[in-house]
């Protein structure tokens, strides 16, 4: 018979399991709370991971479900309470989910919640305290005559539906079942949707668990400067540097190759003097149209967003730069190369894609204005003959060393932008320009020694703005200057071309004017 | 597997010793007076360091400039001209003078209260072995966290007790330290 009794037991503790609000608002609602998961961790009994993985889809099996339920049930609650007090409606509150006697804080459920839930599941609740004296409700904030786990409470819910509101006309409670409805109180962004993973040292996480270091940064140079926005934009301006290198140490986490920051440089590299310049040729456009048609022409004078932030993008080499000779491209490395440049005939409508360079003869390039070339030389363009590599310095290349750090600013700069935030904006541009013109050999950034990356870098921002020049001159537009990293002159209808915007793949007018001479015959109207 | 290399070049690799390296990335961290010092700018520009205090002329004694005062006014108003010798031993003088002064903060730097600093060790120059007696010689790096004795040799211009302090420390790499004792580069912050 000891059998039969030890199934019956089994059988008492078989149920069926606690209710779980979707993942995605669990979250939200630990958050509209202002708990932390080391908090609601700690009240269960669990790691803060775990409760990280609760809330990102897993489900809590035995005990230990049932006292989060109970968690999420009080905290629905709660919030539903907060919102009614808020707006001085009664909209909403702890109605349909049960008594008040749930909505007990979660922060008071350390070692009561084990007790309560156990207590509510045989039908009554333990912790219930008669009070000798009407003391405020924690939910309605009218009297009530009982207290659960030292909180004063109503404990049904017909008297706690309509609390007293502070506004003078009492608006009745609506009643449509609360389980399910999203918190008012949580952030907007946050509100509805999935919650956003991102894929960090080779995990998926969520994106709360990687650090934001820009908006921590931001958000405490305001609170230091107390909301003085220029003084903590002065201040951000400054740290720029090395808190571009931390973002960077942090994105190369898990990362399947390591920063080289500093191997030997090849003499090509090296400043000849203290403030001269090294060898490499880095292509910067400096080109305008030697002859307009006649007329008076609309030019319009675009800007490229972000043109180094974009440029990031590029094949950098990864180790030290090995020496090689002969007329042989590798794909898969990148560096500097000896060229003898092809002869260019377009310089009449389109810019030499190796810039104003007076001097003939060899000269060394960068890897983007070597493939822009090559690029020219394919079948697809035509433009001119392939150029001849004499020499080469050049290591194993990859497109994403920098990818992660250039999302990263990017998406801190699209946010920024959208949300006119100007501290993020001017924060965000000091480091990524800052981060390119001092990782060469500068005493203001001493921790990375690439002066190979500086100048792939702004050759590919030049190679860039050459293409954009290609691609206006191909739809139809006259390309009238290509300027510096970002300055763009046409005429014509543009706006079929490029995108205006803010944006990195837009473009912003900078100006627009007429040029040219007026025809003789006096036809202008302008 | 021997640890120090016998005899180093004779299958035509390259490379330097990981000290000279290591004094030549703390040299580059000083910047020394560009102008050579046999151009009258250059020389003047040495000479003032080295004569700017009384401590400055005993550092200069103390550190190798054995001339009397006069000559070096004579120098410094520009009277006489010093001899190729002396010139020589000027530059050595106020290179040792400058890296004793520096190595204090340089080595503060390198500490960093205890954190220390990565350091990057480029394995040597391989190309111009034969295939077949090539062997995989990975980058390394590592994190030293006490400089003293490095910096100390190093502002001594004792070559061969920065060798030791630099060995005593790139032995932590592990069994494999010996195919580190010479280098193309060795690479660090400061």
């Amino acid at each position: 018979m000891a059998q039969f009794d030890a199934v019956d037991a089994l059988l008492a503790t078989a149920r069926k399991e606690a209710e779980l609000p979707p993942a995605q608002q669990r979250r939200m609602l630990r958050e509209a709370l202002n708990l932390s998961r080391a908090q609601v961790a700690r009240a269960l009994g669990v790691s803060p991971s775990t409760v990280g993985g609760w809330e990102t889809g897993r489900d809590p099996g035995g005990e230990v479900r049932d006292q989060y339920a109970y968690f999420l049930k009080g905290a629905q609650a709660k919030l539903a309470a907060l919102d009614a007090d808020a707006d001085g409606a009664a909209e909403g509150t702890a109605a349909g989910t049960g008594t008040c006697a749930e909505a007990v804080p979660a922060a008071a459920q350390d070692d009561t919640a084990r007790q309560a839930s156990s207590g509510r599941e045989a039908g009554d609740v333990e912790d219930v305290e008669s009070l000798a004296a009407p003391r405020p409700c924690v939910l309605c904030g009218r009297g009530a005559r009982h207290q659960v786990a030292g909180y004063p409470q109503h404990l049904d819910p017909a008297e706690c539906a309509t609390p007293a509101p502070p506004a003078p006309a009492p608006a009745p409670a609506v009643q449509e079942a609360p389980t399910d409805r999203p918190s008012r109180r949580a952030p907007a962004h946050r509100s509805a949707g999935n919650v956003k993973t991102v894929k960090s040292a080779g995990r998926v996480q969520t994106s709360a668990d990687v650090p934001d270091l820009i908006g921590d940064a931001v958000a405490a140079a305001l609170t230091e400067h107390r909301g003085d926005v220029e003084a903590a934009t002065a201040a951000l301006v400054k740290r720029a540097i090395p808190d571009a290198m931390t973002l960077l140490d942090t994105t190369r986490k898990g990362g399947r190759y390591d920063i080289i920051a500093h191997p030997g440089i090849p003499d090509i590299l090296r400043k000849q003097t203290t403030r001269g310049a090294d060898q490499i040729w880095e292509a910067r456009p400096k080109w305008t149209r030697p002859h307009l048609p006649a007329g008076r022409h609309e030019v319009a004078s675009l800007d490229i967003n972000g043109a180094y932030l974009s440029a990031l993008k590029t094949h950098l080499p990864i180790g030290r730069l090995e020496h090689s000779e002969g007329n042989v491209h590798d794909r898969r490395r990148a560096g500097v190369h000896l060229i003898t440049p092809p002869a260019w005939d377009h310089d009449t409508f389109l810019p030499h894609p190796l810039g104003n360079r007076d001097e003939p003869g060899p000269l060394w390039v960068t890897e983007p204005t070597l493939r822009l070339l090559l690029r020219l030389a394919g079948p697809k363009y035509r433009l001119c003959e392939p150029p001849v590599i004499h020499e080469s310095f050049t290591s194993g290349a990859t497109e994403s060393l920098l990818e992660k750090f250039r999302i990263i600013l990017k998406d801190a700069r699209d946010t920024a932008i959208a949300e006119d935030d100007e501290v993020t904006g001017e924060y965000v541009k000091a480091m990524y320009s800052k981060f390119v013109s001092t990782m060469g050999e500068s005493t203001y950034n001493r921790d990375l020694n690439r002066p190979d990356w500086m100048h792939l870098i702004r050759s590919q921002a030049f190679a860039n703005l050459w293409t954009k020049a290609y691609k206006a001159h191909d739809e139809g537009l006259m390309v009238v200057s290509v300027q510096g990293t970002d300055e763009l002159h046409v005429i014509g209808d543009w706006r079929h071309v490029f995108a205006e915007g803010r944006g990195v793949t837009e473009v912003k007018v900078k100006d627009t004017y007429t040029a040219g001479s007026p025809p003789a015959d006096g036809d202008t109207n302008e | 597997m021997p640890e120090r290399t016998i005899d180093f070049g004779k299958y035509r690799a390259r490379g330097i010793k990981g000290h000279e390296a290591v004094a030549r990335q703390l040299d580059s961290y000083l910047h020394y007076i560009t102008t050579p010092v046999t151009s009258p700018r250059g020389l003047l520009a040495r000479l003032h360091y080295l004569t700017r205090t009384d401590h400055a002329r005993q550092a200069a004694r103390d550190a190798g400039l054995t001339v009397t005062d006069d000559t070096v006014n004579a120098w410094l108003q520009g009277k006489r001209r010093p001899l190729k010798k002396n010139l020589a031993a000027i530059e050595d003088t106020y290179r040792t003078v400058r890296r004793h002064n520096v190595a204090r903060y340089l080595l503060s730097r390198l500490n960093r209260e205890g954190r220390g600093t990565r350091v990057e060790i480029h394995p040597l120059d391989q190309s111009l072995v034969n295939r077949p007696l090539q062997r995989v010689v990975e980058f390394r790096h590592l994190n030293i966290r006490h400089w003293d004795r490095i910096i100390e040799a190093w502002a001594a211009g004792n070559d061969r007790a920065l060798d030791d302090a630099w060995i005593e420390k790139i032995v932590d790499l592990g069994s494999q330290w010996g195919q580190y004792e010479y280098v193309t580069n060795v690479g660090f912050a400061a």
